[in-house]
């Protein structure tokens, strides 16, 4: 029960990041005399090329893997289609189910925490779409709803299978942490070779993507038609916003002892805020740790953390904080707190990814780094935990693991980025220090280092003795380098197939 | 058992029972392995800490030895990290007439078997009692009705019997002394007149350090078979290993390729009909063959000698972490000449014998006048030995001569040893009886590894003071870490079950340092300014706290002993830390640690709440 408590609050805390791309907003009218939308004319292959970057060798990329999945056409050329299809793409190719024909295509909008992108040929004079059908969206499906799901044979032949809407609730989607609407279907599915990415209709209109596919239980989750409109619509003006997030977790109050410990015997309903991240849209309105939330815009809040949405009945209340807010809205939050009642507007924000001490996603473009002389510095991101696997949070070196989990250290200590040691090559100016992993960097040359790019410049500066002096947080300590001698090194470690020594922007 | 670095896993050699019987302890059996901090697997330099700071990466794969063989399997072949190069050259190939003796002339009769009843803690249901076990493993007569075994044979033991080799019926034993920190315990016979047995038989005398590459035989009572084996090899190497006994000791060992099998341990390895060491440990077959080792004599005397006083005292320790000296632009920023000389100083644990003795950035030059060299060894008695190794042969009280250079200026500095404790928190724990405090069905333990292990928890706070207990010297905080780690349901706490596994901060606005304190908050009387009728329970991290009315906390704790069958509800003891080094002033300094741990308990009073900034989101 608690864990997904702690899910929530973790998600919360998250803010959203995105990448735009211009988007070409010449609205077309549907071909006239064209028939509605169906399998065959209104969905498109989408084949993508993936590379993603390696954290732990951060100057390489892995191997490029195949991705192909069906995209949903839009209104003026665009293809719709889940972020997670065309992430670290290399390239991007649309294909005719019908006809084989490919045209390469490009991003012109993209949501990793949204879990969606748009697409758009490379070739605006392309008219390989041009007789194709757009979907429009249905925004109101509920429970018990029936919808379908389209898929494509090898031969073009469209494939509908129906599938029943189960409830609306919140979840994961892509990038962990970011938790926004979802329905949850039943039914079972057929797999088929485009099958990551697979739309969902209602009355031949767009309902959802579908996110996830359970062949044991035959439950899907489905990414709805609510976001993809919030996302559309927040691409129109050509400057991306995305989804906001409200920064706090909170426990329920179902317990009648803590309901009288926090003074909440004449209230209804109610959360209590366990804990309000620093720099986040509640924490700027005000709101603090020990707070309880009974109403959001004039909704109320029960013990469990639910409102009544006039369409799904009983969701979380992170919905109407995120994705059923803009960046920018204003929200009236009734507080109690120390047993007394208290009203606070929250202006709701989000943060870019990189504005975080320890980056919580990192997407189309690679780690930053640094080598000298055989000692390799990162700028530590979740990723690169991530890349001990599943089980990385006791997996990944621990001290790392903690610091992710609990940055407010380092921030108070001024650092912009977490700056370390991740491991050393075995060379000349590294002798003796070939163990040394995974150890926050604290002063080089006796300057503070808050970025890694502190840390070049650090290393490009006048020396004592030819040395440099590398302070760390830990084991051991101090070490010192030969600038001489790591220079000739780097040229080597060039020789040897390292394509670069760093990369800092 | 792993190895420092290696990722490998030996085993104890406690005895066939133990091997091939599967232990019902509830706290070892089929325990998995704990998830301890991974930053542990870092390899590390030779260090100096406890004997052992570099060795906690062995702890990944615990070292239960009935539970070992099935670990051994996930276990990585060791890497051939061992630099070779402590051989003295000139050994002699062949065997000397002496050393070829007829194994005839060995004194069975001192070579006993030590059959072992024994009871584990439950550290699950702490009034409960354990599992129950039998083992067999090796001992040997030393001195007048005194047996000399490994530690591993007797650990909490209940009922322990020796039988001569030539005799069927058993001789109830009792254990004199134990020293889980080397694995080596004294046993003698309870009944005085019993050893009327044993006067013919003259005991084993203690030998020195054999050579490397000369015959060894080991004698002992290993599976296969009923009746003593007698097993012959040569010495391998001799090195500083951990012992796996304790999980966090590092000793001198003398690895030898005689064949050495469960139930070989505590059986003595002899040369010339000398004892050269006590067999106790090794690797699984899967892991390396032919590798045993045996506690050489150093550390057999060592313990022989500290019991003199009639009670076990330990091993010293520097607690001083070092980094080798290899790399020339150390030694030119250190103003050291490149002689290979020299080890630096990394840290002097606050609290250990050498604080503010040993400054971060010294060099280590000699240590009891033997040349440190720049991988942290020094030779005795014509071997390279890690440094420790000086230290390792002291007792409490005893002093150090070392010679350090600081900032380029030559001195001599003199340290007086004695035990560090911090350490133990990772250690395996034996003859312990389960720490907890049980009210209204929330059950509090100390941190430790033994409980580590049975609740297997995952929590961030718990591992973090897991993993730095001693090196961020939290204990002078915490001595005890209190953590919540059961709920026994009731209608009392239904919605707090989801809290388990956190550290305990507070109880009714006393900070909790020891279990101790979780028990005298939670008397009448004691209670969070402003909320006098509740109980109030404040987790580290954790902005819920958890509240129990205390109108129906008492019904409902004499109603959850009732029905959960629980005998008594708390067992508490001193913790051996406070023990033995005292209460300890918290560090001055304002770690963000103890920034953390400073909010106030009773912030409901706070005048103006906490200022944003102070919020802790975690």
């Amino acid at each position: 029960m608690k864990n997904s408590f702690r899910l929530l609050a973790s998600t919360l805390l998250l803010t959203l990041a995105l990448v735009t791309g211009s988007l070409s907003a010449q609205e077309k009218t549907q071909p006239a005399g064209a028939e509605g939308p169906s399998p065959s004319n209104s969905l498109v292959r989408v084949n993508a090329t993936l590379q993603a970057y390696n954290f732990l060798r951060p100057w390489e990329k892995g191997n490029p893997t195949p991705r192909r999945g069906l995209g949903a056409l839009l209104s003026g050329g665009r293809v719709l289609v889940t972020a997670e299809l065309v992430v670290n793409s290399t390239y991007i190719e649309l294909e005719l189910p019908t006809t084989g024909e490919k045209t390469p295509a490009r991003i012109v909008g993209l949501d990793y925490e949204a879990n969606l992108a748009l697409l758009a040929p490379v070739d605006e004079k392309s008219q390989m779409l041009a007789k194709m059908v757009p979907f429009e969206l249905d925004l109101s499906v509920k429970a018990p709803d029936t919808i379908s799901v389209w898929q494509v044979e090898d031969n073009g032949d469209g494939v509908s299978t129906d599938l029943d809407v189960l409830r609306a609730t919140v979840g994961e989607y892509f990038v962990s942490g970011s938790i926004l609407l979802v329905y949850q279907v039943k039914g079972s599915l057929q797999y088929r070779a485009n099958s990551f990415t697979l739309p969902a209709v209602r009355n031949n209109k767009l309902v959802g993507l579908l996110l996830s596919y359970d062949s044991k239980e035959l439950t899907s989750s489905l990414l709805p038609a609510p976001i993809i409109q919030h996302f559309l619509d927040d691409l129109k003006d050509g400057k991306y916003d995305g989804f906001p997030s409200i920064g706090l977790g909170f426990a329920q109050t179902l317990d009648d002892q803590f309901r009288k410990f926090t003074g909440l015997e004449q209230v209804k309903g109610g959360v209590f805020v366990r804990n309000v991240a620093k720099e986040g849209s509640a924490a700027k309105a005000g709101i603090e740790e020990g707070d309880v939330i009974v109403k959001i815009a004039s909704k109320e809040i029960d013990s469990r953390g639910n409102y009544a949405h006039p369409i799904y009945g009983k969701l979380n209340f992170s919905h109407l904080v995120r994705g059923d807010a803009k960046v920018g809205d204003t929200l009236k939050f009734d507080l109690i707190r120390k047993g007394k009642p208290l009203t606070v507007d929250v202006k709701l924000e989000r943060r870019e990814p990189g504005s975080y001490l320890i980056d919580p996603y990192m997407f189309d473009r690679g780690p930053r780094y640094l080598i000298f002389g055989g000692l390799i510095f990162q700028e530590l991101t979740r990723p690169y935990l991530e890349s001990w696997g599943k089980d990385w949070p006791t997996r990944a070196p621990f001290n790392l693991v903690y610091s992710n989990a609990n940055p407010e250290k380092y921030e108070q200590q001024g650092r912009e980025k977490l700056v370390f040691l991740s491991q050393v090559l075995r060379t000349p100016a590294t002798l003796g220090y070939e163990n040394l992993n995974s150890v926050v960097v604290d002063k080089v040359d006796g300057k503070p280092i808050k970025t890694l790019a502190d840390l070049a410049d650090a290393l490009n500066g006048v020396t004592l003795n030819g040395l440099h002096k590398i302070e760390l947080e830990d084991y051991p300590r101090l070490i010192w380098v030969h600038d001489g001698v790591s220079r000739k090194v780097n040229d080597q470690l060039l020789g040897y197939g390292i394509g670069s020594l760093t990369r800092l922007e | 058992m792993t190895f420092i670095g290696a990722g490998v896993a030996a085993i104890d050699f406690a005895g066939g029972g133990f091997y091939t019987v599967p232990f019902p302890f509830p706290a070892l059996a089929g325990a998995e392995p704990p998830t301890l901090p991974p930053k542990l697997i870092r390899l590390r330099p030779a260090m100096m800490k406890c004997p052992s700071r570099a060795l906690m990466t062995a702890f990944l794969v615990p070292a239960l030895m009935w539970a070992a063989d099935s670990r051994a399997q996930n276990a990585a072949p060791a890497p051939a990290a061992v630099p070779a190069t402590a051989l003295p050259a000139g050994v002699a190939d062949v065997p000397s007439a002496a050393e070829q003796a007829d194994v005839s002339q060995i004194e069975f009769g001192a070579v006993v078997r030590v059959e072992v009843d024994m009871l584990g803690a439950n550290y699950r249901v702490p009034w409960n009692i354990g599992g129950t076990g039998s083992g067999v493993g090796t001992g040997f007569l030393v001195g007048k009705n005194q047996f000399l075994t490994n530690a591993h044979v007797i650990s909490n033991a209940r009922l322990i019997y020796i039988r001569k080799v030539d005799q069927p019926e058993p001789f109830p034993a009792k254990v004199l002394h134990v020293a889980h920190d080397c694995d080596l315990a004294l046993l003698e016979l309870i009944e005085p007149g019993d050893f009327k047995n044993f006067e013919k038989v003259t005991p084993l005398e203690i030998g020195g350090i054999p050579k490397l590459n000369t015959t060894v035989t080991a004698v002992g009572y290993p599976i296969g078979g009923d009746r003593i084996s007698v097993t012959r090899g040569v010495v391998s190497r001799i090195d500083f290993r951990p012992y796996s006994h304790s999980a966090v000791d590092n000793h001198l060992t003398i690895q030898v390729d005689a064949a050495i099998n469960p139930g070989n341990s505590g059986g003595p390895v002899l040369q010339d009909n000398k004892v050269v060491g006590v067999a106790f440990q090794g690797f699984s077959g899967a892991v390396a063959q032919n590798t045993a080792y045996m506690i050489p004599v150093p550390v057999v005397n060592r313990f022989l000698k500290d019991i003199q006083d009639g009670h076990y005292d330990n091993y010293v320790d520097l607690a001083t972490s070092t980094i080798d000296l290899l790399n020339p632009a150390q030694r030119l920023a250190l103003g050291l000449p490149n002689d290979g000389t020299g080890v630096m100083v990394v840290n002097a644990d606050a609290s250990s014998s050498a604080a503010k003795l040993l400054l971060t950035g010294d060099v280590l030059l000699a240590i009891d006048g033997h040349a440190i060299a720049s991988d942290g060894f020094v030779e005795i008695e014509g071997e390279r030995i890690n440094l420790n190794e000086i230290v390792e042969r002291k007792f409490a009280g005893d002093k150090v001569k070392i010679d350090i250079q600081r900032e380029g200026t030559k001195k001599s500095i003199e340290v007086e040893l004695r035990r560090f404790l911090p350490y133990l928190i990772q250690a395996n724990l034996y003859e312990q009886k389960p720490q907890f405090v049980l009210f209204a069905g929330l059950q509090f333990q100390p941190l430790d590894r033994n409980m580590m292990e049975v609740f297997n928890i995952a929590s961030m706070d718990v591992r973090y003071f897991f993993a730095n207990y001693g090196d961020h010297e939290l204990y002078r905080e915490r001595p005890q870490v209190v953590v919540l780690t059961a709920v026994l349901p009731d209608e009392i706490n239904t919605y707090l079950e989801g809290y388990v596994s956190h550290v305990v901060d507070s109880v009714n606005g006393q900070k909790i340092q020891r279990l101790q304190d979780i028990y005298d908050a939670l008397k009448d009387g004691v209670a969070e300014k402003g909320h006098e009728n509740f109980h109030v329970i404040r987790l580290l991290n954790e902005g819920r706290p958890l509240v129990l009315e205390r109108n129906k906390a008492a019904e409902a704790h004499a109603r959850i002993l009732r029905k959960y069958n629980v005998s008594f509800d708390h067992y508490i003891e001193v913790p051996l830390i406070e023990q033995v080094m005292g209460k300890m002033p918290p560090i001055k300094e304002e770690s963000p640690e103890a920034g953390k741990e400073a909010k106030p308990d009773d912030k409901a009073d706070a005048p103006n709440g906490k200022p944003p900034g102070a919020a802790k989101p975690e």
